[in-house]
């Protein structure tokens, strides 16, 4: 028995000749999804921000957070300060208006933006995913429920509540912070979810699958869940882009955690005490910068993530 | 005369795995007033190459050689033109009528404004009056009543409307070339003989050059005036249309011909050599499948209206249901499958309600109720290998003695139905044809030997050399393992050879019912007489009728109300009670 269709493409063949070795290469690059610069970029600035934080803490004395720890508004090495100094090794990032340490503030404060970030997505993104799936999946009631719930929180605005919140309970910590933020960012990964879900259900693979006596449970989480990874991994930095800006805000407001050094905690202190008047550039600068490449790190991956999960947005 | 030449046109598409040739080297031209029907199967080139016409590939696809004439231009070659002229040539001199017409009008703007817009576009603002007669004249034409149909949106138009109104667009500026991409696929065969109808007629009228875009050689004997077979994009047979169909030269075209079915022709499948196998006689001696008064509701509207049969397993059958799309066959598929639950009485399987099942009952259901359905490309989860279609119910039914068993198991069902193994198994689902993928489904049914599959339109969306084959592996279900099929069509060709027992289905009523040489072979509803005429045959003798009688076919059809059904006779086994 020969199945005379199996080798036969519908099309006609490829051929390779007359292209270039560095041709063939960006071909191969392009078949390998995953090999994708904007995720790779994205990927080492992201990891460039917690090796800072890891490598950061061996090489460096953290202690030097703390008030007083070097000789107040010096500039980083060999910048001049108002007053004629000139900056030092001893603090290479220079020292704020009490004398902390930049450098030392960034290896803290960065890994903790990000970790908000991050802890704050992830939860949301498990509402998300248990939420959509329920609406999308069981119909009925609980999807109005659901529904409605998610579009009332979306018009509401996140950091009113927040300042609210936090001005009256007063200093909390990281994750507190994080899962207060978390109760904002899982109206939209719900609604993707439950729209996925939707058209997903009459799909004719989760007819096979009803038709093959799988139970709900299967049909929800092994053969409609690994389908929507790549959704669910754009929708997961997208979260945690929005996280991060959440917490940055109520930080520059002085209104996060206030033992705890963060990006916006230092930016908040440079803010209130007249570092822009006083031409202290890296107190607010260094953290402004390692923000940007932070946010433009999550961009890059989700854009990346974007063409690996749709190949029509890849260029040859 | 001829208004377009092609005078050895290759397009290239470069792709990750290389540079794909489209099409190579062909040359044809359309005369004045002449039809050309380009026929192939799906990735033949035969749309590439007529949208090269209108310089419109998908990107990144290029004209790498060659010439395309239109003759009426001062410079005839249109690759040679700049964007702005080539624009200018669009609809004016060339246009283009697309496969879906459901897509392709803009839902927001009335139906005459839409022919405004390419008039406009050519020829610059004129007045409102002007305008008006200029669309009331192109709806006409199609046979569209302009006072109405003018003002409506797109979203109040039945799909054959909708078509003739794409057809209207495209004549409005009566250009020297008409590309009409598959025209009627989406339609069902009586709305398709009044549209391809239309659109001869106003072709021959202004007197342009058309192409056809087609892989139905049946749609094309009925249409066109020369034929260009194409393969792989490659031009392998160009002629008129009476040699092409009675003394075709290329083994290709013989087999792309002797793949449509023909009512009373000669059958496709290989009489069962061997003994049948025998069906199932279940134990308590209620029948395989009972539907008591099943009925279906939507809100206001009744897809199935009540109906009672009882099919037992005992010596296995194929039962067809025709009908077109929005009589309700589907529906009733999905009924007996127990994905919906009826409106009115129940559908019992071996004298159970399938809606009224414990768990464990419910799992032994589905291993004895197995389906085909429609759409080979859905069917399979994306993510997973093609082997976990056919593992994971193997296992979930107990049916399995180890991984080595489900192994072997898979192996023996991909011969059965002439797939080898090897080429198929270990791949995922985008890598193998949609041919490939309902052979697998086919499999996956025959490894859990069911008692009764569904078959709901399992070849429609197949490339028609593959339909016969498959078809006949469905047969085989039957005659080797004994299953009983409900294959559900709107192709009475196919379930003329295939069926035991035909019911056709209109507008959730049977209309006639009986076995299939009866029924299709001599049929006496009118509805059944209108299907029949209806078919295109690859047969230039055999003559579709004008438009006019197409026209007459649909309005006697809309005057019909038929309640009873036209039994024309039993086979044993097989009840069907008159509703």
């Amino acid at each position: 028995m020969t199945d005379e269709n199996a080798t036969k493409p519908e099309t006609a063949e490829a051929d390779v000749k007359g292209l270039t070795r560095a041709q063939i290469r960006r071909m191969k690059r392009f078949d390998n999804p995953w090999q994708n610069p904007k995720l790779i970029w994205g990927l080492s600035m992201l990891l460039g921000i917690i090796a800072l934080g890891v490598v950061g803490r061996m090489l460096w004395d953290t202690d030097m957070v703390f008030t007083g720890s070097g000789i107040p508004r010096q500039g980083p090495v060999g910048v001049e300060n108002l007053r004629g100094q000139v900056g030092t090794w001893a603090h290479p990032l220079g020292t704020d208006v009490t004398g902390k340490d930049i450098l030392a503030l960034l290896i803290v404060g960065a890994p903790n933006s990000l970790y908000v970030g991050m802890l704050a997505s992830l939860i949301g993104m498990s509402i998300g995913i248990f939420l959509g799936f329920s609406a999308g999946f069981i119909r009925g009631r609980l999807d109005d429920v659901i529904r409605v719930g998610s579009d009332v929180m979306i018009t509401i605005p996140p950091l009113l509540i927040l300042v609210v919140f936090q001005a009256a309970y007063g200093d909390i910590s990281l994750t507190v912070m994080a899962i207060l933020i978390a109760c904002f960012v899982w109206q939209s990964p719900t609604r993707l979810i439950r729209a996925q879900v939707l058209s997903m259900r009459e799909s004719g693979y989760v007819q096979m699958a009803r038709l093959s006596g799988a139970s709900t449970w299967h049909i929800m989480f092994r053969e409609m869940l690994p389908n929507l990874v790549p959704y669910l991994f754009g929708s997961f930095i997208a979260n945690v882009t929005t996280s991060i800006v959440t917490a940055v805000g109520l930080e520059v407001l002085g209104l996060g955690p206030q033992r705890v050094p963060t990006l916006g905690r230092v930016i908040y202190d440079a803010i209130n005490s007249g570092a822009l008047i006083q031409n202290l550039w890296w107190w607010w600068g260094i953290p402004t910068l390692l923000l940007a490449v932070m946010f433009i790190g999550l961009l890059l991956v989700n854009l990346g993530l974007d063409e690996v999960s749709n190949p029509r947005l890849r260029r040859l | 005369m001829t208004v377009l030449d092609l005078r050895n046109v290759s397009i290239d598409f470069p792709t990750s795995k290389g540079v794909v040739h489209a099409v190579t080297d062909v040359s044809l031209s359309v005369g004045k007033g002449r039809r050309v029907g380009f026929i192939g199967e799906s990735g033949s080139g035969k749309t590439t190459t007529a949208l090269s016409a209108m310089r419109m590939l998908a990107s990144p696809g290029f004209v790498a050689g060659g010439e395309i004439l239109l003759n009426s231009l001062e410079k005839p070659n249109l690759l040679d033109l700049s964007d702005d002229d080539m624009r200018q040539v669009r609809l004016s001199r060339i246009s283009y009528i697309p496969q879906g017409a459901m897509n392709s009008l803009n839902p927001v703007m009335r139906i005459a404004h839409q022919i405004w817009d390419g008039i406009v576009a050519h020829e610059g603002a004129l007045p409102q009056g002007d305008l008006q007669s200029r669309s009331d004249a192109a709806l006409a034409g199609v046979g569209l009543d302009p006072e109405v149909v003018g003002d409506l949106y797109p979203h109040e138009l039945s799909g054959g409307m909708k078509q003739r109104v794409c057809i209207a667009i495209g004549v409005c500026l009566n250009p020297d070339l008409i590309i009409a991409d598959e025209p009627t696929s989406a339609l069902d065969v009586i709305t398709q003989r009044h549209v391809m109808q239309t659109l001869r007629d106003v072709q021959s009228e202004i007197g342009a050059g058309l192409i056809l875009i087609g892989h139905d050689m049946g749609l094309m004997a009925q249409s066109v005036d020369e034929i260009a077979v194409l393969k792989k994009g490659q031009l392998v047979e160009f002629g008129p249309v009476r040699q092409i169909i009675e003394r075709p030269e290329h083994p290709y075209t013989k087999e792309l011909i002797s793949s449509v079915p023909l009512v009373g022709g000669k059958s496709f499948l290989e009489p069962a050599g061997e003994e049948t196998a025998t069906g199932f006689r279940s134990e308590n001696g209620e029948p395989l499948l009972e539907l008591r008064q099943v009925s279906k509701h939507y809100g206001a509207v009744t897809a199935l209206h009540p109906m009672n049969f009882t099919l037992d397993g005992e010596v296995p059958k194929i039962i067809s249901i025709v009908g077109q799309s929005g009589s309700g066959k589907s529906t009733l598929g999905s009924l007996m499958l127990g994905f919906n639950a009826p409106s009115t009485g129940e559908v019992r399987f071996k004298g159970r309600d399938i809606n009224r099942q414990s768990g464990a009952e419910a799992l032994s259901f589905r291993k004895e109720v197995q389906a085909v359905f429609q759409d080979p490309y859905a069917c399979f989860n994306p993510f997973y290998r093609v082997n976990h279609a056919l593992k994971y119910p193997f296992e979930r039914f107990g049916l399995s003695e180890g991984p080595d068993h489900t192994q072997t198991a898979m192996v023996e069902a991909c011969r059965a139905v002439g797939l080898a193994p090897e080429t198929v198994l270990g791949r995922y689902p985008h890598q193998l044809s949609g041919g490939q993928r309902q052979r697998l489904i086919v499999a996956r049914a025959l490894m859990l030997s069911p008692k009764l599959l569904i078959a709901d339109e399992p070849v429609s969306m197949v490339d028609a050399s593959l339909r016969a084959t498959i078809l006949k592996n469905i047969h085989d279900l039957k005659d080797r393992h004994g299953i009983s099929i409900l294959y559900i069509t709107h192709d009475l060709a196919t379930a003329f050879h295939v069926s035991d027992y035909v019911m056709v289905l209109y507008k959730g009523h049977i209309v006639e019912a009986g076995p299939p040489k009866d029924v299709i072979g001599d049929p006496e509803h009118a509805y059944t007489q209108l299907l029949i005429a209806s078919i295109p045959w690859p047969d230039l003798d055999r003559d579709w009728g004008s438009s006019k009688d197409a026209r007459q076919g649909l309005e006697a059809l809309d005057r019909l109300d038929g309640h009873e059904t036209i039994m024309r006779g039993n086979i044993p086994g097989f009840e069907l009670v008159q509703g």
